[in-house]
């Protein structure tokens, strides 16, 4: 790996300041400091999107904004209605036809009826029969399409042509833009999968510290406990779990943390296993420590960096099991933006070829998944040289 | 078999019984204790009291936990699941009926699985420190980051309905139907019938899920293996051979890859939990009729002694395989013993 370092060099590498070290530790650690750093990276760049999501996020994940299924690009887009029953429009009101596009004509807020019932206007032709029939005013189309449309639909009028889209990734089945769900979404994925890698690291370490310490018969109960649950299929669990707790952030958050406490368990338990039989730990014994005392202050500041690495990896998974939950459509009410969701609610359309709702919330669940990984994966090799192979 | 040997598969077996009661009780914890009212969860609010009265009734709900635990056990001794609430017909029947084609699609995965993973794995191992063995180990890290039923969706729009190569659902093309249920995995059955026609459709129908399942676990594999394969190559027989003037190819390949089985196959039945759990995510994206989709979809269905046999089922499941491989591994390796 790295070429061996002289007294010197590591004297002068204290100089130079917190990031200079840091940036010293790809000499060190060589690939294992690329990986750690890429995993780093990624999840810092989630992390300020998370944070600075209500100022990122261009619009309302939730409002339906423009027409369905706008594909990604920077496309124009025009506004239809009905011939002569166009609304009076100018360009100052544009932005308030934007929303009011769903409103019918007795002013009553049709949006909030599309999202009672789920989908309602699936397509593009559903959209047209709704506009033709008076269930709505006005609609957009992508201007590519409006000759298209024009001829095939009699009795439609151009309202205002070559308005500018601000939907970079389109729309989804309701209108709403796939950047703005994508970006509260994060908020959601990493909201729940922090809050049950907290819950289960605690538990987990918990009781993992105590059956290393303790050992004999509560360790053996333990440890088959919680071999039993680790051999589980972690998702099903969850499932079942949802299933009866209910939908809803805490108690996916439980339901996804129940699968994580063995995996916290077992390294620990490990871990405390080989300490406790350390000579540092024997010498404070034999000076009076109480075992507390051993537990908390000899032993556990050993076990974080194998909890660190630990951590992290779980939390990737728990992204992937909490998408799972969504997926089978037990996870989250339908008003929180989840990128598990989308992708469910995106499923059927396929067919169709709408491929834009399905397939951005899955490259963001890989990316910061793969962030986890990474920064895991790098870890364990940084922080437990003693493991490195060769 | 020797002596030792019987003693630890004895150990063993006995050591499943405890298992199996903690997986069972774990599984009425978590349907009967937790608080959330089964009646409640199945039938939704708006149900009326007599409607969940009865319910509660039907199922036993309404006595004590302690009683209703007993009776819980003695189901699964019996292997007695209760009866469907929707289909009327007994759960196990149900479970006869889907488990099948989840063991089918584990089996072509594990495959993919095997194939991908030992083979990037032994490769990386070979090629340590080298931009094929960075590359391997990044591509690894993303295949297991990615969604298992993401992966699948981009395979059916790619593959599936852009290209038009292979079928995106069913086990079987409409209108094809097996002659003869043997196994009940459809590709096995038409080969023991010797109806090519339909071992082709069921095959073919079989590729994209098992592609999707396995190239996820084929991360992990490939990870495992590659650790695995680099302690292998440090040892002493595999310098000698080298010392010899065998050809690398033939060490790692033959030489390594043979020893490195034994914690390879061991490696493979531990992630059996995991290949259930994708199993039920890729079952759902490929409208594939396993016992994924049995429990997804009678939790539609408010069906719950259906979800409630089918997890049972699932533990029991866990608790054999785990039995099975921990035995294997005796057989394998002369040195586990107790």
């Amino acid at each position: 790996m790295a070429e061996i370092q002289t007294p010197s060099s590591t004297v002068e590498a204290e100089k130079i300041g917190l990031l200079g070290r840091f940036w010293r530790g790809r000499i060190w650690y060589g690939t294992e400091w690329y990986i750690t750093t890429l995993g780093g990276l990624i999840l810092i760049a989630m992390i300020l999107m998370t944070i600075f999501a209500p100022w990122l996020a261009p619009f309302d994940p939730n409002a339906f904004i423009g027409a369905q299924f706008t594909p990604p690009g920077w496309g124009k887009q025009t506004l239809l209605a009905r011939s002569g029953e166009a609304p009076d429009i100018s360009l100052d009101n544009l932005a308030g036809v934007m929303i009011g596009v769903q409103r019918n004509r007795n002013g009553a807020n049709l949006a909030k009826e599309l999202h009672a019932q789920g989908k309602r206007y699936q397509t593009q032709e559903d959209l047209l029969a709704a506009l033709l029939d008076g269930e709505v005013d006005l609609i957009f189309v992508d201007q590519k399409l409006t000759e298209e449309i024009l001829a095939h639909y009699e009795g439609l009028e151009i309202v205002a042509e070559g308005l500018g889209r601000n939907y970079p990734l389109g729309t989804d089945n309701l209108g709403r833009d796939i950047v703005s769900r994508l970006i509260w979404g994060a908020r959601t994925v990493l909201g729940v999968a922090l809050t049950s890698a907290l819950f289960s690291s605690v538990i987990g370490i918990t009781l993992g510290l105590i059956s290393g310490f303790v050992s004999g018969v509560l360790d053996r109960v333990l440890s088959l406990v919680m071999d039993s649950i680790y051999s589980f299929p972690g998702l099903l669990l969850a499932i079942a779990m949802v299933v009866m707790l209910g939908p809803g952030l805490i108690n996916v958050a439980i339901a996804v943390s129940v699968i994580y406490v063995p995996t916290f368990f077992r390294v620990v338990r490990g871990q405390v296993f080989s300490i406790k039989e350390e000579l540092y730990v024997e010498a404070a014994r034999s000076l009076g420590a109480k075992p507390l005392t051993i537990l908390t202050r000899y032993i556990f500041p050993n076990v974080i960096p194998s909890v660190v690495v630990v951590f992290s990896l779980n939390v990737a998974d728990a992204i992937l099991t909490e998408a799972g939950l969504s997926f089978v459509g037990l996870g989250l009410p339908p008003d929180v933006p989840d990128w598990g969701y989308d992708l469910s609610k995106g499923q059927s359309f396929l067919v169709a070829g709408q491929w834009w709702p399905i397939t951005f919330p899955g490259i963001m669940i890989t990316l910061v998944a793969a962030g986890f990984s990474l920064l895991g994966e790098g870890l364990s090799e940084i922080l437990n040289p003693r493991l490195v192979k060769g | 078999m020797s002596p030792a040997l019987r003693r630890y598969i004895l150990v063993r077996v006995l050591l499943t019984i405890p298992m199996v009661l903690i997986l069972v009780s774990l599984v009425f914890l978590v349907l009967r204790v937790l608080p959330g009212d089964p009646a409640l969860a199945i039938l939704r609010e708006g149900a009326s009291e007599e409607q969940l009265a009865s319910f509660r009734a039907a199922l036993g709900l309404d006595k004590p936990l302690h009683v209703q635990y007993v009776e819980f056990i003695k189901g699964v001794l019996r292997f007695d699941f209760g009866s469907s609430m929707t289909r009327k017909i007994p759960v196990t029947q149900e479970i006869k009926t889907f488990f099948p084609a989840t063991v089918e699609l584990a089996l072509a995965s594990m495959f993919v699985t095997g194939v991908v993973g030992v083979f990037s794995g032994a490769f990386a191992a070979q090629h340590r420190k080298s931009a094929a063995d960075y590359t391997i180990r990044i591509l690894s890290i993303l295949l297991y980051s990615l969604p298992i039923f993401w992966l699948g969706l981009m395979l059916q729009m790619t593959l599936g309905k852009g290209a038009g190569w292979f079928p995106v659902s069913n086990r079987l093309s409409p209108g094809m139907t097996p002659d003869k249920i043997i196994t009940g995995m459809y590709t096995v059955d038409a080969l023991l019938t010797g109806n090519w026609p339909l071992f082709k459709d069921a095959a073919w129908h079989l590729i994209l899920p098992s592609i999707t399942l396995g190239l996820v676990l084929a991360g992990i594999f490939t990870r495992l293996t590659r650790a695995n394969m680099l302690d292998i190559l440090e040892q002493d027989f595999i310098t000698a051979g080298r010392a010899r003037g065998l050809r690398e190819r033939t060490l790692v390949y033959r030489h390594g890859l043979r020893n490195a089985f034994i914690p390879i196959v061991t490696l493979l039945g531990l992630q059996f939990a995991l290949l259930l759990a994708g199993a039920i995510l890729t079952e759902t994206t490929f409208s594939w009729p396993g016992m994924g989709r049995l429990v997804v979809d009678r939790i539609y269905d408010r069906d719950f002694t259906t979800v409630q046999g089918a997890i049972l089922f699932f533990a029991l499941l866990v608790a054999g395989i785990s039995l099975f491989v921990d035995i294997l591994y005796g057989f394998l390796d002369p040195r586990i013993r107790y």
